[in-house]
């Protein structure tokens, strides 16, 4: 038996939808039956994770803040990413761009954070990271555009030489490195989050909601406008679609690129901004894996920005309401839910490729033509 | 036949939705409120765990194992009154978030094992004074519900030092290797490698320690490769480590050699080369620190209960010990080992003090005199002089950062 891959006409959002969706519940039906097999009441399992442990829970309103502190820096990282991608520049360093964000924006904390004003020390930490993750992520752009580099290589390694600098940083105890507590033997990164913090919005009568929520909603619909409505927008989905097309149109592709892939990253810095800004301290797990799990957003929403805001707020659902589930059950740890995150990619991403083509079976006989 | 498929699925998805809704009742159980009487049957256990808590061996699986043990010693059901938020790496904000779920949960007691938590453990004691944090390896805490403990490991490894002691005697090869996490970056590997160098020199005065340092705290492809290099390049005819896995042990078993492990008894692992380890017994610390949780009152009255701040066990509390001694042991160790137990465990004398134990064995008998003598470090300065008190309490705090003669980096 012989099959042909035939593109087909392009469905309604509705049946597109339906798709998705039946793609999710599969990943959580193989995920309830792995439950079953090891003993947990799916059912118990799911309701522990789909309400993040909030139904009687006395301090219900610290997991919608623990989750919006989540929230924030995946869903920023991942519209970053998109705008790359959707040059088809594979950024696969946004863990690298983040953590020299991070770095940077903690400098700032620790060298102004005492002296200037706090609104100053938050503008020049946001400023900052921007510029150093920016120019970092600017670095695989230009050996690309100059040297014809892979910048899914670079990107990926320069991640290692940000994560080793940042543990040098974490682990070594020196007079210059002011990013460590000098009363402590054992290194421990300095917490500033009593001088330098994001401000917050008292909501009802203990709920604090971070200016930075505020910030990345109006990121994501200027983003939206610049990929939809301006010229730079355009070029950059003209470039993706055909880099050749895009030079006979005339554009400046380099320039184009190496534009775009500096907001790319200077996002991914404003992000790591966020979160330096809201922890008030450092720590060599910063990034909460977000230049990683960012990518998996950015291709289930399939690079359209309001995609990015659903798929992350269920995405952090899945990773928060996870940690509290394998909390209640003894025999479920919190790697559960990268298994669980990965059968959803694997079948989403399985629901796309069948919304797009259809499978047709090769008669016998039949002239293969393929 | 599509149309089948679509109608299958959007079935599917309307079970589950029905399906989600029936358990609206059945999980609201959790509701613990402000249950600070901590009955027994009422009783929560909370833990943070920097890897799975369904690893199988390393530090979480002591910690884990240590929990698990002492709840059923207690009467307490493991399933339903432990609560464990596990990988949760050294970020503040994670640990905050992971103890917020826990109080959530309304457990007791948190206890929380990855030295990197301490600020964030810290801070979550001041913002829940109603539940009690406990804090491994760690040196903050309050005079009421946030304490630290940590245990004499140098003590076992004084001991597990004399049984590498005799087997260096008995093979005639003076190099003893030393694979570590860290060296005297840390209290807790300095102490432990000065605690075992003192238990070798005890018997063998003319052994030498090498130490090879990992600078991690697990990294099984270089535990074994830096084991094999203290074997082949130092000529080590014993290994002793810091560190997770039993790989020296291994390393040592394929080059035909001895070795003592650390954590938990390693035998099985190398059965023909390991002597003994030491281990640590952290269910005895679990087991006090949850029976004055219970009895406390409140959280509040926790370290009142507890007796102090920082809790020191030793091998006077069965906290640390070595493992049963292997047949590879020479004739003599046990008998040895006991003594000097018996002795630390009276509180006649400590390693790191300013008197010197010397042991000899005869027909399988060990004799054991003690004199004064200067604590020397590896540079010829004194710690501690002849007759002095020992200085155990540098490990608690943190300042031992020196190696004692006899020890030098490989």
């Amino acid at each position: 038996m012989r099959f042909h891959v035939v593109k087909r006409d392009s469905w309604p959002l509705w049946k597109r939808a339906l798709a998705y969706l039946a793609a999710v519940v599969a990943a959580l039906i193989i995920g309830a039956v792995i439950l079953l097999a090891i003993g947990v009441d799916p059912v118990d399992y799911y309701y522990q994770l789909f309400t993040m442990g909030t139904v009687g829970n006395r301090i219900a309103y610290k997991t919608y803040m623990n989750y919006i502190k989540e929230f924030l820096p995946l869903v920023l990282t991942s519209i970053a990413l998109s705008l790359a991608f959707k040059m088809k520049f594979w950024n696969i360093g946004g863990e690298g761009q983040f953590i020299m964000g991070s770095i940077s924006a903690g400098y700032i904390a620790l060298k102004f954070g005492a002296t200037l004003p706090v609104w100053l020390t938050l503008i020049l930490m946001c400023v900052t990271a921007m510029i150093i993750a920016g120019l970092y992520g600017l670095l695989a752009g230009f050996l690309k555009v100059k040297f014809g580099t892979n910048e899914t290589l670079m990107t990926l390694m320069m991640n290692y030489i940000a994560l080793y600098v940042l543990y040098f940083i974490g682990e070594t105890k020196s007079d210059w490195n002011l990013f460590l507590q000098e009363t402590s033997s054992r290194p421990v990164f300095v917490n500033f989050s009593e001088t330098v913090a994001f401000p917050t919005i008292k909501i009802g009568e203990k709920f604090e909601l971070n200016i930075c929520f505020i910030l990345t909603l109006i990121i994501g619909v200027l983003i939206y406008i610049y990929l939809k409505h301006t010229k730079h927008g355009y070029e950059i989905g003209v470039i993706g679609d055909s880099a050749g097309t895009a030079k006979y149109a005339g554009m400046k592709v380099n320039k184009i690129v190496l534009r775009t892939v500096f907001l790319s990253a200077a996002l991914i810095g404003l992000a790591a901004a966020f979160k330096v800004g809201t922890a008030g301290v450092l720590s060599t797990a910063i990034t909460d894996d977000v230049g990683w799990t960012g990518i998996i957003v950015a291709w289930l929403a399939q690079l359209n920005t309001g995609m990015i805001f659903i798929v992350s707020a269920l995405i952090c659902v899945l990773q928060h309401g996870s940690t509290v589930a394998a909390a209640t059950f003894a025999q479920v740890d919190s790697s559960f839910a990268n298994m669980l995150q990965g059968i959803i990619l694997f079948l989403v991403l399985a629901a796309d490729f069948f919304i797009r083509f259809r499978l047709v079976r090769v008669k016998k006989g039949e002239k293969n033509n393929g | 036949m599509k149309k089948y498929i679509a109608l299958f699925l959007a079935a599917l998805m309307l079970l589950s939705f029905a399906s989600c809704g029936g358990a609206e009742n059945s999980g609201d159980t959790s509701n613990a409120g402000e249950s600070e009487s901590a009955d027994k049957a009422e009783f929560k256990v909370g833990a943070i765990y920097i890897n799975s808590k369904n690893d199988t061996a390393g530090y979480t699986f002591a910690h884990h194992n240590g929990i698990t043990t002492a709840m059923k010693q207690l009467g307490l059901n493991t399933e339903t009154q432990l609560f464990i938020v596990d990988e949760v790496p050294e970020d503040p904000e994670q640990v905050r978030a992971a103890v917020d779920t826990l109080v959530g949960k309304g457990v007791n007691i948190i206890f929380g094992i990855s030295f990197g938590y301490i600020d964030a453990l810290e801070a979550a004691a001041k913002e829940y004074p109603d539940v009690i944090f406990s804090h491994a390896t760690g040196y903050k805490s309050n005079d009421t519900n946030f304490n630290n403990y940590f245990g004499r490991a140098y003590q076992a490894r004084y001991l597990a030092g004399i049984a590498a002691g005799l087997k260096s005697l008995e093979t005639g090869n003076n190099n003893v290797g030393y694979v570590a996490a860290y060296g005297t970056e840390y209290a807790e590997t300095a102490s432990g490698i000065n605690g075992f160098a003192l238990g070798v020199q005890a018997v063998n005065p003319d052994a030498k320690i090498y130490v090879k340092k990992l600078n991690a705290w697990a990294d099984e492809i270089n535990e074994s490769a830096f084991a094999k290099e203290l074997i082949t390049s130092y000529n080590c005819g014993i290994i002793s480590q810091h560190c997770d896995s039993a790989q020296p042990q291994i390393a040592a078993q394929d080059a035909n050699i001895f070795g003592c492990g650390y954590n938990s008894d390693m035998t099985a692992d190398a059965p023909k080369a390991h002597l003994t380890a030491a281990i640590w017994h952290w269910d005895v610390y679990y087991k006090t620190a949850m029976e004055a949780a219970m009895n406390c009152g409140t959280a509040d009255k926790f370290v009142s209960t507890m007796g102090s701040p920082a809790y020191y066990g030793g091998l006077k509390e069965n906290f640390v010990d070595v493992s049963p001694l292997s047949e590879n042991c020479a004739a003599g160790t046990q008998s040895a080992i006991d003594q000097v137990r018996n002795i630390m465990v009276k509180g006649e004398w400590d390693v790191f003090s300013g008197a010197k134990l010397t042991i000899t064995v005869t027909d399988g008998v060990a004799t054991i005199t003690k004199n004064d003598a200067d604590l020397l470090d590896n540079a010829g300065n004194v710690i501690v002089a002849a007759g002095g008190a020992s200085v155990e309490d540098s490990v608690i705090t943190g300042t031992m950062n020196y190696y004692v003669a006899g020890v030098e980096e490989a």
